[in-house]
């Protein structure tokens, strides 16, 4: 782990910086932007944590399919999706929120205690091999589980698009 | 100035931060837009937070089974993109304006 600061650092600091342009950026096509860089950075922080699986998993998911599933909707909606700024009453219950999270996420990281002395567990220990005995073992019914999630979430998508059409059409 | 070192608690006390910010802007993002891409978007985030987390414990505890956990989040995330963008088309396509506070026809 030792020497992996800088560029952890600079990942953590990418991702942050994307997300808060998620969150203020107006244009639903620069959010979609925004969006990818954030997801190549989480990508980025995965592969320093040696989780290379997941981070290609990542990628391939966010980077790939979602953003592009984002882009096509941002195209589909109404002018590009444009929306009205904030009010001020909404900007108050933004910070109350925002305030409500951040305070006893505060009070939990002041909390954080880290042994100096523990030993980082061996980076021998970790593959896709073995994540595939995970997967494939104790985590058998919920990975399988996810196929049948993933066919109703298709399902779903078209249901509701095909519904949409037969009331225009009427 | 940062140590070009950098223990491996300085690392993950990091990681943790950053992974709790993320969710915070998530939620705020969640409730200062009215878009219903915004909305998603911002879900995404906290998801992304979320699983950040998961990683980052599978690192210190040095189990596989938190890296495995943070694989089927990813697909969860796949899934609630394709329900949720579906659903803002099949309400937002025929309205002059995006805005999740008027959705029209939901009742429908």
């Amino acid at each position: 782990m030792e020497g992996r600061l800088l560029p952890i650092l600079l990942a953590c600091l990418c991702a942050v910086l994307s997300a808060v342009g998620i969150v203020l950026v107006r244009r639903m096509v620069r959010c979609t932007l925004l969006l990818l860089v954030h997801s190549l950075s989480i990508a980025m922080l995965y592969l320093l944590l040696d989780a290379d699986f997941v981070a290609m998993g990542q990628i391939t998911v966010y980077s790939g399919a979602i953003v592009v599933l984002f882009l096509f909707v941002v195209l589909l909606l109404p002018s590009g999706g444009e929306e009205r700024p904030l009010e001020r009453g909404r900007l108050l219950l933004v910070a109350m929120v925002g305030a409500a999270v951040l305070i006893p996420f505060a009070i939990a990281f002041a909390g954080v205690q880290t042994d100096p002395l523990a030993v980082a567990p061996t980076d021998a220990g970790f593959g896709v091999k073995k994540l595939a005995h995970v997967l494939f073992g104790p985590l058998l019914v919920p990975f399988e589980v996810t196929a049948v999630l993933l066919l109703v979430a298709i399902v779903g998508g078209v249901a509701l698009w095909q519904r949409e059409d037969r009331g225009g059409a009427a | 100035m940062i140590a070009a070192v950098g223990t491996t608690s300085q690392v993950e006390l990091l990681v943790l931060g950053t992974s709790m910010l993320l969710f915070a802007i998530g939620v705020m993002g969640l409730v200062a837009r009215r878009n219903p891409m915004g909305v998603l978007m911002s879900v995404e985030l906290m998801l992304n937070a979320a699983n950040l987390l998961l990683v980052l414990a599978a690192r210190v505890r040095g189990l596989l089974d938190a890296q495995a956990g943070a694989l089927l989040v990813l697909v969860l995330g796949a899934a609630e993109a394709v329900v949720g963008l579906a659903l803002a088309l099949a309400f937002f396509r025929h309205k002059a304006e995006a805005d999740v506070a008027d959705p029209g026809e939901v009742h429908e």
